[in-house]
């Protein structure tokens, strides 16, 4: 299981390619606090492909990641007023509960179908292809971030990067991913922590784009 | 080595979701009553925020997002439909409720006729509102030798929270069912839940007016003086949504 190689991202067709909240209009939470619906559609245009991309990648189901996608912005319209101003950004919140839709619906999945994709998402890789590709450069929103998290990404030891990878993006537990690596539980946990202490230190400064 | 270090150690698993089922769920339990770990679990899911944005974007294909966005408001228009299916589970719960001071008056066979047209009139009325619900969520539940369950289900429309906790007998003296909100800033005191063995506790309750995500829900045996505080009672149902 690996993340998808970059590509610049297409605007969707017919479309202009998706702008931020406009300088002077209230801040896109706001609106959305407020009910307003072309606020709503904004936040659709602009977060879609990286919710798209990042459930494509996990749960490699087209129709299944688009569900995933949907439920996120059913749940954001309909919460986004029990978000903490201070506490989440509105983008780490979607991708968040993506994240955690995409685990839910791959723990589901019976077990003979996880053994199928683990065999075909590491069959079809090598020790290069494991690796985080570089991103490519892009206009779309949110690429610095995309370009900010691959560098602290690439500055972990692979070793830990590879833990970060399966847990993290994979939707692997502790013993699935020692099994798979042939390594203690125990040295998974240490290089998971030991991973997020450095993230947390790289990412952690990462301002929310979508405001 | 204290039982607690142990959940300090997992807390980036946690984050990850890299722990096996079980350790989620004891995990998420320590959350309800830990607010160190709460408070970590917070900041480290804030701080890692941004790294799902490893993962390329996808173009949606052409149409998704018109039509994701048609779907999400949809359900808005709806109101007025759900509003009459939930008026109607309202008049139906507040009639079992007067059929209950009734019942002295009938006879036991008008009664029992009485009684299963009620309920299963109710049963119709949740049911159909339970059609609606985007996320239905189920766990049994003991309290004294009795063994009964709680379900919560959503109003996609009314964007509220129907739920229904059943087959418990009624709280002890002076104690109370309580339902909680679990989110990220820690637990938030909902509704009492009124269960009496025969007779469900049903609430629709909306989210928690508080900053912070709603992460679950609980259910716990409460003093009935204590209003204030956060949970101090034994924990019945801990469910993460």
């Amino acid at each position: 299981m690996a993340l998808p190689p970059s590509s610049r991202p297409l605007p969707e067709a017919g479309r202009p390619p998706a702008q931020l909240a406009l300088t002077g209009q209230a801040p896109l939470r706001d609106r959305l606090v407020a009910r307003d619906e072309r606020a709503l559609v904004e936040l659709i245009e602009v977060a879609s492909p990286w919710l798209l991309g990042l459930t494509q990648s996990m749960l490699r189901d087209q129709d299944e990641a688009e569900e995933v996608v949907l439920e996120v912005f059913r749940i954001a319209w309909d919460r986004v007023g029990s978000l903490g101003g201070e506490h989440e950004g509105l983008m780490p919140w979607l991708l968040r509960i993506a994240r955690n839709r995409a685990i839910d619906r791959l723990r589901r999945r019976g077990r003979w179908r996880r053994k199928a994709e683990r065999a075909e998402a590491l069959g079809g890789l090598g020790p290069a292809a494991a690796q985080f590709q570089e991103p490519d450069e892009s206009a779309s929103p949110g690429w610095h971030v995309h370009e900010a998290v691959h560098a602290a990404l690439k500055d972990l030891p692979d070793e830990q990067r590879e833990v970060v990878r399966l847990a993290y993006f994979g939707g692997f537990t502790h013993s699935e991913i020692a099994k798979e690596l042939g390594i203690p539980m125990g040295t998974v946990k240490t290089r998971l922590r030991l991973a997020f202490d450095k993230l947390r230190v790289t990412l952690a400064s990462i301002q929310d784009w979508v405001r | 080595m204290t039982p607690h270090d142990w959940y300090i150690e997992n807390r980036a698993a946690y984050v990850a979701r890299a722990l096996e089922p079980r350790e989620e769920r004891l995990f998420a339990d320590h959350l309800v009553r830990c607010e160190e770990c709460t408070r970590e679990v917070a900041t480290l899911q804030r701080d890692l925020g941004s790294l799902p944005m490893a993962v390329d974007p996808a173009a949606p294909r052409p149409g998704l997002s018109h039509q994701i966005a048609e779907r999400v408001l949809r359900r808005r228009a709806r109101w007025p439909q759900a509003a009459s299916g939930l008026a109607a589970a309202a008049a139906i719960l507040l009639a079992v409720g007067l059929g209950v001071r009734e019942r002295r008056a009938l006879s036991a066979a008008e009664l029992a006729v009485s009684d299963r047209d009620r309920q299963l009139a109710a049963l119709r009325d949740t049911l159909s509102i339970m059609r609606q619900a985007q996320h239905v969520v189920q766990r049994d539940i003991a309290m004294g030798g009795h063994k009964g369950g709680l379900v919560i289900f959503d109003d996609p429309v009314s964007h509220r929270w129907n739920v229904v906790m059943h087959g418990l007998p009624r709280a002890p003296a002076d104690s109370v069912y309580q339902f909680w909100f679990i989110t990220e800033n820690g637990m938030v005191r909902s509704v009492e839940l009124r269960c009496d063995d025969d007779r469900p506790a049903f609430a629709t309750v909306g989210m928690p007016n508080t900053p912070g995500a709603v992460m679950g829900a609980a259910v716990t045996v409460e003093p009935a003086a204590n209003r204030a505080a956060g949970p101090s009672g034994p924990m019945l149902a801990h469910i993460q949504f």
